[in-house]
């Protein structure tokens, strides 16, 4: 099954594929309207967006938020960081209530709808690749308890929007097998 | 005493010493415009930009820029998901002066403030007459038939060094034999070598895009004066290497990799004086590719301490052939200077198998600006009479021609090839290939595209296959156009083109520059 591998030596921290993640998940595919618009809601009292993001997933418009993280150590080290989908799932097996489960292809996805934001996954993943999506929560009465929020390697596109926006082609799309015989050439 | 010893007499005349920052004289040349509807505050450009420029004020949710650290270089610009951003020159100018331009003023304001002499990157940007847009070419009509490259063979190949005065054969088991040695040759597929620049001056990574390409192209690349890094050891066979003033990093190691051996006399940009490296740049890899100590300043001589005359090269250009075994040719490399056309003559008498002269629009990391702007002569000239002289006395084919120096595209270089030039270096034309903007800050190491750094993070952007890509296409392309051209002109082969100066027309010159160049104007048959 194919990933995305991020390659350190070509990282250039631009923060791109946040910006094509927020976008590929948003619901206008518009990167100014998906951060200036989506997930705000009018405010008339004020004639203007607010940015609450309960607010807005109650008008059913929530907040699109990045899957990948650019993850900079301040001193030339960057890359960006998402699910590597492992065969044997830390997260999987921590999830107490199966919303996190192994797709056909081999894809570890979150059923949204059925998290309770407990955030066993996120301690168990060793990647640090999941985090927590403050937009939604679904436990009734604890609404605004984030539930956990992972790279879902973009199902309506052949290769993921982070991979194409890539400048630097610090992120390639490639069959788990063959990461260790990928060479960077010149590499440190 | 003052400019060498600045420190000292800044303390006896009780000068203030100006820190960064103090410089206020002056307004920014440039002004950055964002268009607030379409920003969406990602902050690509605030970490993309490497001269600390732009900044994001959190509280009013905000980026703006300081414009008076703005330098042009268009990174936010390209890096911008939304295009939101536009870098416009000042609307502020000074009052209008034919005399006292903005260029003018704004270097006093800024020497008066600093006191040193003022330093830049690349290749002379004053508005000297550029002789390439003043020449055109001839094509075939009805008389003669031109050809078509897609149909049929069209040569490139390209072979640079000395040729024998005549070719003897010999009739051996039926076949042809030469029955001279032929001198050692570099095989070009491409009239086009990659300029020297050196490691220190260019980062690893487009260094390494630079050999990766030649190789591809059938070419070369030249090292420039910062040896050649064990890495790229690989990729001998298609480096020249360079031999300068400050013998960075020549050892017999670095000889015996090469194709070729270029003694550096001159840089176009900077005739007469040497290259430096400040020490900040100097990091452990540079210090052990070019054999000093870290965090040195790498300061090349003016002059070669060994050469004060042609026969003192002669003895260079020999000792570095008996080094060798006479396997590789020796260039030599000189800026155009008034008069080039009798120091090449001494340098094809002294044994050099190839010149290159070096045209004053030639690039440079760093040099001082008076001397890259007002120093030197244009290379379409320099070639000219160089090529003349060696013709006129005989000893054209000792020598092979490169041209450098303010070469930007296919026509440029059919155009020099058919002033005499064999072949030629391109510098700022393979840098603007991997994203170059001619911003001219390559002397402060902190270029924004990655190519004239050391930083880490900085010198990351240039990916070096993206970038040895963008170098092949570019020879690629280039080596279309120039096949179209030689098409047109009725010619199949590079070599049929050298010096065939009826081939070119100048148009808009005067009859002492057409004399200089020794082309005919327009019109004439």
């Amino acid at each position: 099954m194919k990933v995305v591998f991020p390659i350190e030596e070509r990282c250039i921290d631009c923060h791109l594929c946040e910006v094509a993640c927020i976008v590929e998940h948003s619901e206008t595919k518009d990167p100014i309207l998906a951060y200036m618009v989506e997930g705000l809601s009018f405010n008339e009292e004020w004639s203007a967006f607010t940015p609450d993001p309960h607010e807005a997933l109650e008008a059913g418009k929530p907040k699109p938020l990045n899957r990948t993280r650019v993850r900079n150590n301040g001193a030339g080290v960057s890359f960006s960081m998402m699910c590597r989908h492992c065969e044997e799932p830390k997260c999987v097996e921590a999830c107490k209530n199966g919303s996190l489960y192994i797709a056909e292809d081999g894809r570890i996805l979150l059923n949204e709808d059925k998290c309770v934001g407990c955030w066993m996954c996120i301690m168990a993943c060793p990647w640090g690749a999941i985090s927590r999506n403050p937009t939604r929560g679904n436990v009734k009465g604890l609404e605004r308890t984030a539930i956990s929020h992972k790279c879902d390697l973009c199902p309506d596109r052949e290769i993921p929007a982070c991979v194409m926006a890539c400048p630097t082609e610090a992120l390639i799309y490639i069959e788990k097998e063959e990461i260790k015989n990928y060479e960077v050439r010149f590499s440190r | 005493m003052l400019f060498y010893e600045e420190k000292d007499a800044r303390e006896t005349l009780k000068l203030r010493s100006l820190k960064k920052g103090e410089y206020h004289q002056d307004y920014p040349l440039y002004t950055v415009v964002r268009d607030n509807d379409k920003c969406i505050r990602c902050l690509a450009c605030v970490r993309q930009c490497s001269y600390e420029a732009t900044f994001y004020d959190p509280v009013r949710n905000v980026i703006y820029n300081k414009d008076e650290a703005c330098v042009g270089c268009l990174r936010c610009v390209a890096i911008c998901p939304t295009d939101a951003i536009t870098v416009k020159r000042n609307d502020t100018k000074y009052r209008e002066n034919e005399n006292w331009r903005e260029e003018t003023i704004k270097a006093i304001k800024k020497q008066a403030d600093f006191g040193a002499a003022r330093l830049t990157g690349l290749g002379n940007d004053k508005g000297y007459k550029i002789y390439f847009d003043h020449m055109v070419l001839d094509a075939s009509q009805v008389t003669n038939p031109s050809i078509d490259p897609l149909r049929e063979p069209m040569e490139l190949r390209t072979f640079l060094g000395r040729k024998p005065d005549s070719v003897k054969v010999e009739f051996r088991n039926g076949k042809l034999h030469l029955k001279e040695k032929i001198p050692p040759q570099l095989k070009l597929e491409v009239p086009v070598i990659f300029a020297p620049m050196s490691y220190g001056s260019i980062n690893f990574n487009f260094q390494a895009a630079l050999a990766i390409a030649a190789r591809e192209a059938g070419t070369y690349f030249n090292t420039g004066e910062g040896g050649l890094h064990q890495k790229l050891r690989e990729f001998g066979s298609n480096a020249i290497v360079q031999v300068a003033s400050g013998r960075f990093g020549v050892d017999i190691d670095y000889l015996e990799a090469a194709a070729a051996v270029e003694i550096k006399i001159g840089q176009g940009a900077k005739p007469g004086i040497g290259g430096h490296l400040p020490g900040e740049k100097v990091t452990a890899d540079i210090s052990r590719t070019r054999m000093i100590p870290e965090g040195s300043d790498a300061i090349s001589p003016a002059p070669h301490h060994d050469i004060y005359s042609i026969e003192d090269l002669r003895l260079l250009i020999y000792a570095i052939k008996e080094a060798t075994r006479y396997t590789k040719p020796v260039s030599v490399k000189i800026a155009a200077v008034h008069n080039v056309a009798a120091i090449a003559s001494g340098i094809a008498r002294a044994g050099a198998d190839i010149i290159v002269i070096d045209g004053f629009r030639g690039g440079t990391g760093a040099a001082p600006t008076i001397i890259r702007d007002h120093v030197g002569i244009p290379i379409e000239l320099a070639i000219a009479q160089v090529d003349q002289r060696l013709r006129d006395e005989g000893i054209r084919n000792w020598v092979s021609l490169i041209a450098a120096g303010g070469i930007r595209s296919s026509a440029d270089i059919v155009k020099i090839i058919a002033l005499g030039a064999d072949a030629v270096y391109i510098g700022t034309a393979a840098m603007v290939a991997v994203g170059c903007t001619l911003c001219q800050q390559c002397h402060r190491g902190i270029c924004a595209w990655g190519i004239t750094t050391n930083r880490p993070d900085l010198a990351k952007r240039i990916n070096v296959d993206i970038a040895a890509e963008q170098l092949y296409n570019l020879l690629r392309g280039w080596a279309i156009e120039i096949r179209e051209m030689l098409g047109l002109m009725g010619v199949n082969s590079i070599e049929s083109l050298r010096g065939n100066r009826l081939k070119l027309r100048g148009v808009g010159l005067t009859q002492e520059e057409l004399d200089v160049l020794g082309i005919k104007h327009a019109g004439l048959q």
